[in-house]
Parts: C-alpha cells; structure tokens; sequence
C-alpha cells in the first residue's frame, strides 16, 4: 500500500502541473471576487458612515433596517418593471429580426453590420446620446414630432413622470435589442433546414413549425440570452443616470441607482454593504432557479 | 393513367444549370429509381416534385394537375430525407404523428395509423424514445415511418440508404420494396448507387448532367444499354470495354494479337461499321474458362492473369486485352494463380457494340 502523498508533492511535482497552472487564476479570483465580498460582508456588520468610521461589531441592525426602507423597496420595484417591460420586447424584436435577415437577401450584410452597431456604444455614450436626443428644447425627438403636430412640441422626455419610463426603456430597448438579434440569428442559422423541409411537406403551417421545429431548437441560446440580459437590466444604471439620474424625484431609481447613492454620494458605507449583500442574494437565488429551468428543458 | 408528369422541366441555381429538360411520366403504383452520379441533378429534381424547390421551365403534373405553384404541403406526397431529417425534440411516436396532426387528424384515428405503420416497420416498441436514443437503422425506419403513415398521393426517398452500412442497407433495400408492394403507392427512389436502382426499381431512370440518359426496367438497361455511360454504370465490376478494328467477320483488338469472331446473327448490324474503330462491351460475367464452354457463339482468347480477387462464391480476376485493362467473374474453381495464362471463352451473343465517336451503341 502506498502512503499518501503529502500536499506540497501533490502541488509541486509532476502531477502538480495542472495545479500550477490555475494557480495564477485563482488567486487573482480570490483577490478581486472573493475577497471585496468577505471585506463587504465584514463592513455590513459595523456602523461606518461619513461621519463616523465606528468599525464596532453592530450586529444585524444595518439588515433590520433595510426591511423598513420603503425608498430600498420602490427601487427594486422600478428595477423589476425596467426588467420586465425591456426584457420581452427585446427578445420579440430581436426574434423579428433574426427571422427577417434569415433569409439571405442582398445587402445582409451591410444591414447586420448597422444593426449591431448600438451595442458597441458604452452604455454611457449612448445615454448621453438618447439624453441629447430627447432634449426638450434642441432634441430632434421633438422636432420631428413637431413637423407632424405643426406646432412647436416641448415635451419634457427627461422629467416628466409620464414620459421618463418610456425614454429609458426606448434608450434601453435601441442599445440591446441588437444583442438578441445576433444571439438569435446565429441560433436560427443553426436549425436543420432539412428538418423545416420536412416539416413543410408533412403540411405543418408557419406558425406548428415554429413552436414545434424552430423554438425547441433555439431555445437553449434563448434561455441563455435571456439569461444575460436579465441580469443586465437588473443592475441597470448607465442609461437611467444618464438621462435621468433616477429621477424626477426617485421615480426611475433603481437598485443600482440607489446602491451608488447611498454609497458614494451619501457615504453610508456599512448600510450600502448590508445592500450589496442583499442583491447579491436576490441575483444568486434567480441565477440559480434558471440554470435549473433551463437544464430540465434541455 | 400517369400519376406524375414531368414537361421539360429546367432547374438553374445561379449560373449552374441542374435539371436541363427533362421529360419523365411515371405511372401509378410504380417503383422507380432515379440513379446518376453525384451532381447529376437527380436529387434536384425529386426536390422539385416535392415542392422544395422552385422550377425555371416546364411543369409538374400531379394526377393531371399543374401543381408548379403549390406549395409542398398542398401536394399531398411523403418523403424520406438522406439525413433523416426526424424531429430531435418529439419521440418516435410524435415525429410519426406530426404530419396527422398537422392535417388535423382525429386522435383516435392517429393513434391507430402510428401503431400500424410502426409494426409494420417494427418500431412499435421505440415509440417513447427520442431520436438521439436511437441507432442509424432505427432512426431510418422511423424516417420512412413517418412518410409512410399518411396516405400520400406520391412517396419520395432521397438517398435513403446512404448513412446505413452494407449490411443494414441491404436489409431495408428488402424492407422498402416490401412496403412498395404492400401499400402500392407511386414511389420515387433517387440513389447513386446502382446495385440499389437494379434492385428496387420497376423502372430505372438513369440521369447524367441534368439529362434523362436512358429509362426502361432493371434488366432493359443492363441488357440493352443505349450508351457507353450506361453500359459502364450499371454492373459492379462494370463493364469492360475493349478497344478494337472491325475487319471481315472479327474485331481485331489494338495492340495485341486477339481477335473475337462475330457471330452471324450480328454480322449485319456492322457492315456499316466495317474497317472502322470499335468499343466491345464485355460484361464481367460473360467471361469462361474455355474448356467448359465450347460453342461457335463462343469466341477464345488466351490471357495472362494479372490480379486475382477471391469473393468466395465468385473469383474477380485482372488481366489486360490490348491496352485495356479487363475484368472477368470465373467460378473460385477455374483459377490456378496470378501470372499464369488461361484461356477463356467470350459469350459473343452478349457483347455489345459501340461508336467510339457517338458513344451510342450499335
């Protein structure tokens, strides 16, 4: 019987290759994703603020107070609606879209390159973008819809409580509805024509073939796209501050906005811990119930 | 009464002319086969008739009905892909009832027709199982299942055999001919492999370059092909071809001292031919030991045996007539070993003779 054999042969010797060749990785994982985590954890059980860096044990009274913070709750609110409403209409227009330039028209090319243009602009850009855009006075948003009234329009897109929701989600909606796009054209590429010939002799119409031939077989690239951007409009922040910095009031504020705030502008730094921690949870508990979904429907 | 109708029908992709008018009336229940090479454009064409693809020229007549417009799944026919082309999300039994239900079948009645076609194929124990869970001849047979379960007016097979191995194919070259005669449908079978189309067709269609070369039953193209390309593709080993000079009453071969006598019967048919060049056709088996048949339709020639490749029941052996290298089918028993001479009778009533200009047999 061999002994075991000790852990710095494990590592050091020949077999230990393959360990020294993760190594590097995973320590820089462990510095920048475990790490700020634990430190974040450790600050959302003391009491720093601007004022007072009180780095005492505080116990749970940062968690007991994030129960009580409607301001907490209607952000996450807003988030949930942003998510709900962009989400769908993205992955319907990205769909549109990917069946449209399926077929191998003139020009495909030179449109598909135009079309995933918006997802190249940062975020940022393209919400200071939409904000000049929409300017009430200057923007052409307004203009052009002046030559149709023909009166001047000073729709207020940025403050407006009526107008704010539509802006973002329009911003939103142009920068990633391309992402799906993309995403989808190269799913719906994939499917086996011979399968669709198939299906069109055994007199399936349009829309059998698609829910019975088509959709199961894009579905694991939509779950994953979806995926994706579900959690990217969970932390929604670039466009939202871009135009309107969650305003008028907190009205468009989201999780994202209000974590920023309270952080860095107001330097509640033990409470904004106690937040982080909060969505990372909300985000892990989601992630994980969709990985789940999306294996059994494999 | 023909069941389909093809009027000088023209395919172009682009620049590339595929199906280049051809004429073709195939009667109800018939079996046929459309054999070529690769890019003969008989897999287009079986593809038009489908509706798959759009056609250039001509028309496409479907129990008397012009049907170029209409759309595949208004045409009424059933088809078998080469890939199988089976619906990986459904099991067997939903991938063999789609088209049913697709053509709002009543529940009951699909149920009855799945069970039926699937012992037919006997398949009726995969029913619950997905596609990847079967093997390539299982996955074939739901294929042709679900063809098979609707009545269509016309059944269509692309190259149905080709991902199979030699042993499975020849076992559903048996399976679908039986279908063929117990159903008694029009069936339209596209392969490249000739032993195929000998075998399953009532009727061979032989295509080359977009071209209809020659049609008839089985043993009408193997017996009395009209050209050089259709005596050369049909027959496995195919057919020799010799090169040779008419002269009085023999073919001399070039290059060499052998001659084969004429018989009388076919003196006639190459007076015109006479002092010209000549292709003699000389099918592998109609090569014999000299000794067992001796006969003036019989023509001797001695040969010096190259190459010899046993089969068990059949010996294949190599040897050269002039500068053509030649093939002959003796019986295992007949051989006495490479580099040795033998001498071996040519069946005379069965040669054929080509135009070495027109390709054209005589």
């Amino acid at each position: 019987m061999k002994n075991k054999r000790p852990l710095s042969q494990l590592i050091l010797g020949d077999r230990g290759f393959k360990y020294q060749l993760i190594a590097p990785s995973i320590f820089i994982l462990l510095l920048i994703g475990i790490f700020p985590l634990i430190y974040t954890l450790l600050v959302s059980f003391q009491g720093i603020t601007m004022m007072d860096n009180d780095t005492s044990f505080h116990g749970l009274q940062n968690y007991t107070a994030l129960g009580t913070d409607t301001r907490l709750w209607e952000a996450l609110m807003h988030t949930i609606i942003f998510t709900c409403i962009a989400l769908p209409i993205e992955l319907l227009l990205g769909l549109l879209m990917a069946q449209l330039f399926i077929d191998k028209l003139p020009g495909r090319q030179i449109f598909i390159a135009l079309l995933v243009l918006p997802v190249v602009v940062a975020p940022v850009v393209s919400g200071a973008t939409w904000s000049l855009l929409l300017d009430t006075r200057f923007g052409p948003i307004n203009q052009i819809l002046g030559w149709f009234t023909g009166e001047e329009v000073t729709l207020l897109w940025t403050i407006n409580p009526d107008l704010v929701y539509p802006s973002i989600l329009a911003a939103e909606i142009w920068q990633w509805t391309p992402f799906m796009f993309l995403l989808l054209l190269a799913a719906l590429s994939a499917v086996d024509k011979s399968q669709l010939e198939a299906a069109s002799i055994d007199g399936a119409g349009y829309w059998t073939t698609f829910f019975k031939i088509v959709l199961p077989a894009i579905w694991p690239v939509m779950a994953v796209a979806i995926l994706i951007r579900g959690l990217d409009l969970f932390r929604l922040f670039d466009i939202v501050w871009a135009l309107t910095r969650g305003g008028p009031g907190t009205m468009t504020e989201t999780i994202s906005i209000f974590t920023y705030v309270k952080g860095f502008q107001q330097f509640e730094t033990s409470y904004t811990g106690a937040v982080a921690l909060l969505i990372i949870i909300l985000l892990s508990v989601l992630v994980i119930g969709a990985l789940k979904k999306v294996e059994i429907a494999r | 009464m023909a069941d389909l109708k093809i009027n000088s029908l023209h395919k172009y992709y682009g620049s590339m002319h595929a199906v280049k008018g051809v004429d073709l009336e195939i009667p109800k229940g018939e079996f046929t086969v459309l054999v070529g090479q690769s890019g003969c454009g008989k897999s287009t064409l079986l593809r038009t008739i489908a509706g798959l693809e759009e056609i250039d020229e001509g028309s496409i007549e479907i129990d008397g009905e012009v049907v170029n417009d209409v759309a595949p799944k208004d045409r009424d026919i059933a088809m078998v892909f080469q890939n199988y082309a089976l619906y990986p999300y459904m099991t067997v039994f939903d991938n063999i009832a789609f088209g049913l239900r697709a053509r709002k079948t009543p529940k009951v009645e699909i149920e009855e027709k799945v069970a039926e076609a699937s012992r037919m194929l006997s398949i009726d124990h995969l029913l619950e199982r997905y596609p990847r869970q079967l093997s390539g001849g299982q996955l074939q047979r739901v294929a042709i299942g679900r063809a098979i379960v609707r009545q269509a007016r016309i059944y269509l097979f692309d190259e149905p055999l080709s991902n199979l191995d030699a042993q499975l194919r020849d076992e559903m070259r048996g399976e679908i001919k039986r279908l063929h005669r117990e159903l008694g449908k029009t069936m339209i079978y596209v392969t490249h492999d000739q032993i195929e189309a000998m075998t399953m067709a009532d009727r061979i269609v032989l295509l080359r370059d977009g071209k209809i070369e020659q049609q008839g039953s089985p043993l009408d193209l193997y017996e009395r092909p009209a050209t050089k390309y259709v005596a050369g593709f049909l027959g496995s080993p195919s057919m020799n071809f010799i090169d040779g000079m008419v002269t009085e009453n023999k073919v001399t071969i070039n290059n060499s001292n052998h001659s084969l006598d004429i018989p009388e019967q076919i003196k006639n048919k190459l007076t015109s031919h006479a002092n010209k060049a000549i292709i003699v056709g000389i099918r592998p088996e109609h090569f014999s030991r000299a000794d067992i048949a001796n006969h003036q339709q019989y023509s001797k020639l001695s040969v010096n045996i190259e190459l010899v490749q046993p089969t068990g029941s059949r010996s294949y052996v190599t040897f050269r007539l002039g500068q053509n290298p030649a093939v002959a089918e003796l019986r295992p028993q007949d051989l006495l070993g490479h580099n040795t001479t033998i001498e071996l009778s040519v069946d005379m009533s069965r040669v054929i003779y080509i135009d070495p200009i027109t390709e054209m047999t005589i």
